[in-house]
């Protein structure tokens, strides 16, 4: 019918769905409510948005059931709404596949950025890419063929690991990535609690790919959760 | 009866001294038991001593036979308070002294009958027996108290490690409900606070004409004004959260000060009716007041305020076009039974004593999985803490068709209430 991005809001608060219908439908999304998880699966399966703000504690059926549900059938942008104290359910859902959170009490325009991005992130990879032979994004240039990275121009030596953990950032630009995820691709399922190992390459990472004159990050703490890398780099 | 004098002397003597002196020597030995062991062999000496001065002046007109019987005796005390070796001690004593004092010849060591002989070796090895065994079972005795002290002691050493034990649980238990507590806090606080902020942050780039990614926003009238209601609502739900919270402290902290006075049971209810004027429009309020009631004496805004979060409750969870039924009669017992009835879903057995559990919400907290607008989770707790600071009592009734029945029971009070000096001022209506 029309070409607006469709968005379904979850949430059993319907003060909070009302406010989010008219502030996302004044940014020219089309906009639908469901006051829980139940409601929105069956409204995800009638109306196919293109992306899916959800809660996490709900009645009837919660945030990280919808996840889990909604991951089995569709690939849709899941970001989530959590509250302060809820660490332990966000990163469960972001585990499960969502996208991205936003944290309670939040303004219209965090919601909006994090709508931007994982939209964009949606668009941007139409089933899985073509290995392209050079990654071009932000300040980096990656010869995926040739294991070459040059930042800012410039070439920068990576250990094989530090360079997969790289182009999985890379993969995965500007998206909340859980300890878990990372070292599950990265470094296979036996490692998935070996925190350690995480802490010590992104460490490396950030002292080869940062420079501190530039003020500049690329690999973003996201706290108790994971990291998000920013190719263009985050001014700190 | 001189050297008894002098032993006396230099064996008593350490004894006085012993706690300070062997204390410096050795610090290992308690100094009571060196001091017990020495006043045992100045007991084994002056006991025979005294059977020998008593029991001599006499030795003519009392056989040996007694005589032996009475160090025999001492051998035993000897035995039984100090142990084996004073009782060795004052066994050869008394064979010393019953040879010298009592068996002829006297004050020799010699014997002249040979039979006094062997009575010499009996009474020894009597003595010697009768010290051993009696001091063995001494030892065995005081054997028994220490295990049975050290059986005490550990007893009361696990005892004390339970007390800890449990109330460290205790402890964890009451934390854990704290935090509990502390949650269901936090969200209610959090939820109204998130439409306000989100609101307010669509309405502020509105103002600013751009958004951060250029976009330019526009909203219509009624979008803004739908902002505004929003953020008008949600002020008043975080202010009816704070007020409850006050209020539910109040009462638990026993500071609930009633202003009791006569006053109309309809007057209440209709004051109530008009505060949820707006709540009950979708519904029909039926009123059943008995004629004739008696006055009460309650404080009639804490009272209203009861039958204001009923009737918000029966409206809130009842279909619209239901009726309310709000009733009030006398009751037998000098009370006054009000009622509020709802045709909704009701409320489950074993959710009805919990609902009036502070931040307890059927609709969140228990298995009613239909979607139904929450309240604060407060309103049944406070209004349990009003009517039972009026001594009165509030429950839900199992009503037999459908719907929830609230009923509470107020006393009416009469003239000689015990009240506090500063009512008995205030004019009284009499009925």
């Amino acid at each position: 019918m029309n070409d607006k991005p469709r968005i379904l809001v979850v949430d059993d608060e319907p003060q909070l769905t009302r406010v989010l219908r008219t502030g996302l439908k004044s940014r020219g999304y089309d906009v639908r409510a469901a006051a829980d998880g139940l409601a929105g699966f069956e409204t995800f399966s009638d109306w196919h948005p293109d992306l899916v703000v959800t809660d996490l504690a709900m009645p009837n059926m919660d945030g990280l059931e919808l996840c889990r549900r909604l991951r089995a059938v569709s690939q849709v942008p899941i970001i989530i709404l959590s509250a302060k104290g809820e660490e332990k359910i966000k990163v469960e859902a972001l585990d499960l596949g969502a996208d991205d959170f936003v944290t309670k009490p939040f303004g219209i325009d965090e919601l909006l950025a994090r709508i931007r991005a994982s939209l964009r992130r949606a668009k941007s990879q139409p089933g899985s890419e073509p290995e392209q032979a050079v990654l071009q994004v932000g300040d980096f240039q990656i010869d995926q063929a040739a294991r070459n990275v040059m930042v800012r121009g410039q070439e920068v030596h990576l250990t094989p690991k530090e360079f997969d953990l790289l182009i999985y950032f890379v993969r995965h630009s500007g998206k909340v990535l859980t300890h878990h995820t990372l070292l599950a691709a990265v470094w296979g399922g036996n490692y998935v609690e070996q925190d350690q190992y995480l802490r010590v390459f992104v460490g490396n990472l950030r002292k080869k790919l940062e420079s501190e004159d530039l003020n500049k990050r690329y690999l973003i703490t996201e706290p108790w959760v994971g990291y998000r890398f920013n190719p263009h780099g985050t001014q700190v | 009866m001189h050297p008894v004098a002098t032993a006396l002397g230099t064996v008593m003597h350490p004894v006085a001294t012993a706690p300070g002196t062997v204390m410096t020597y050795n610090d290992s030995v308690p100094a009571n038991v060196l001091g017990n062991k020495w006043s045992g062999y100045g007991g084994a000496v002056v006991g025979s001593a005294l059977v020998t001065a008593v029991l001599a002046p006499f030795h003519q007109q009392i056989n040996s036979t007694t005589v032996a019987l009475a160090f025999l005796l001492v051998v035993l005390f000897v035995a039984l308070f100090w142990g084996s070796r004073p009782a060795l001690l004052a066994s050869v004593l008394g064979v010393f002294s019953l040879n010298y004092f009592f068996l002829p010849p006297l004050y020799t060591l010699s014997i002249s009958h040979p039979q006094n002989w062997i009575a010499l070796a009996a009474f020894f090895t009597t003595a010697l027996a009768v010290g051993q065994l009696s001091a063995r079972a001494k030892r065995r005795a005081e054997e028994a108290e220490a295990a049975s002290q050290e059986i005490q002691r550990l007893y009361q050493e696990l005892q004390s490690a339970f007390e800890r034990a449990s109330h460290a649980e205790a402890l964890r238990q009451s934390e854990k409900l704290k935090s509990a507590l502390l949650d269901a806090v936090t969200h209610d606080l959090r939820t109204p606070l998130t439409s306000i902020k989100a609101s307010i942050t669509t309405l502020l780039d509105e103002i600013r004409g751009r958004s951060p990614d250029d976009q330019i926003v526009a909203l219509d009238a009624e979008s803004r004004r739908e902002m505004m209601e929003v953020i008008d609502e949600e002020s008043d739900r975080l202010n009816r959260f704070i007020s409850g919270l006050i209020e539910l402290a109040r009462i638990e902290a026993g500071e609930l000060h009633l202003q009791r006075r006569w006053g109309t049971v309809e007057e209440i209810i209709s004051t109530a009716l008009a505060r949820a004027e707006n709540l009950t429009r979708a519904h029909q309020v039926i009123l059943n007041v008995e004629s004739e009631l008696p006055v009460v004496r309650v404080d009639e805004r804490a009272v209203s305020e009861v039958v204001y979060t009923l009737v918000d409750n029966a409206a809130k969870y009842s279909p619209e076009g239901t009726s309310i039924n709000i009733s009030a009669r006398r009751s037998g017992d000098g009370m006054v039974t009000m009622s509020v009835a709802d045709q909704g879903k009701g409320i489950t057995p074993d959710l009805r004593e919990r609902v009036f559990d502070k931040f307890f919400r059927a609709t969140r907290d228990g298995d009613i999985s239909t979607h139904q607008p929450s309240g604060t989770g407060m309103g049944l707790a406070i209004a349990k803490g009003i009517i039972e600071a009026h001594d009165g009592r509030i429950w839900i009734e199992s009503a037999n068709g459908p719907g929830t029945r609230v009923v509470f029971t107020l006393p009416i009070g009469d003239e000689e209430f015990t009240g506090e000096a500063d009512y008995a001022a205030e004019p009284k209506q009499v009925v």
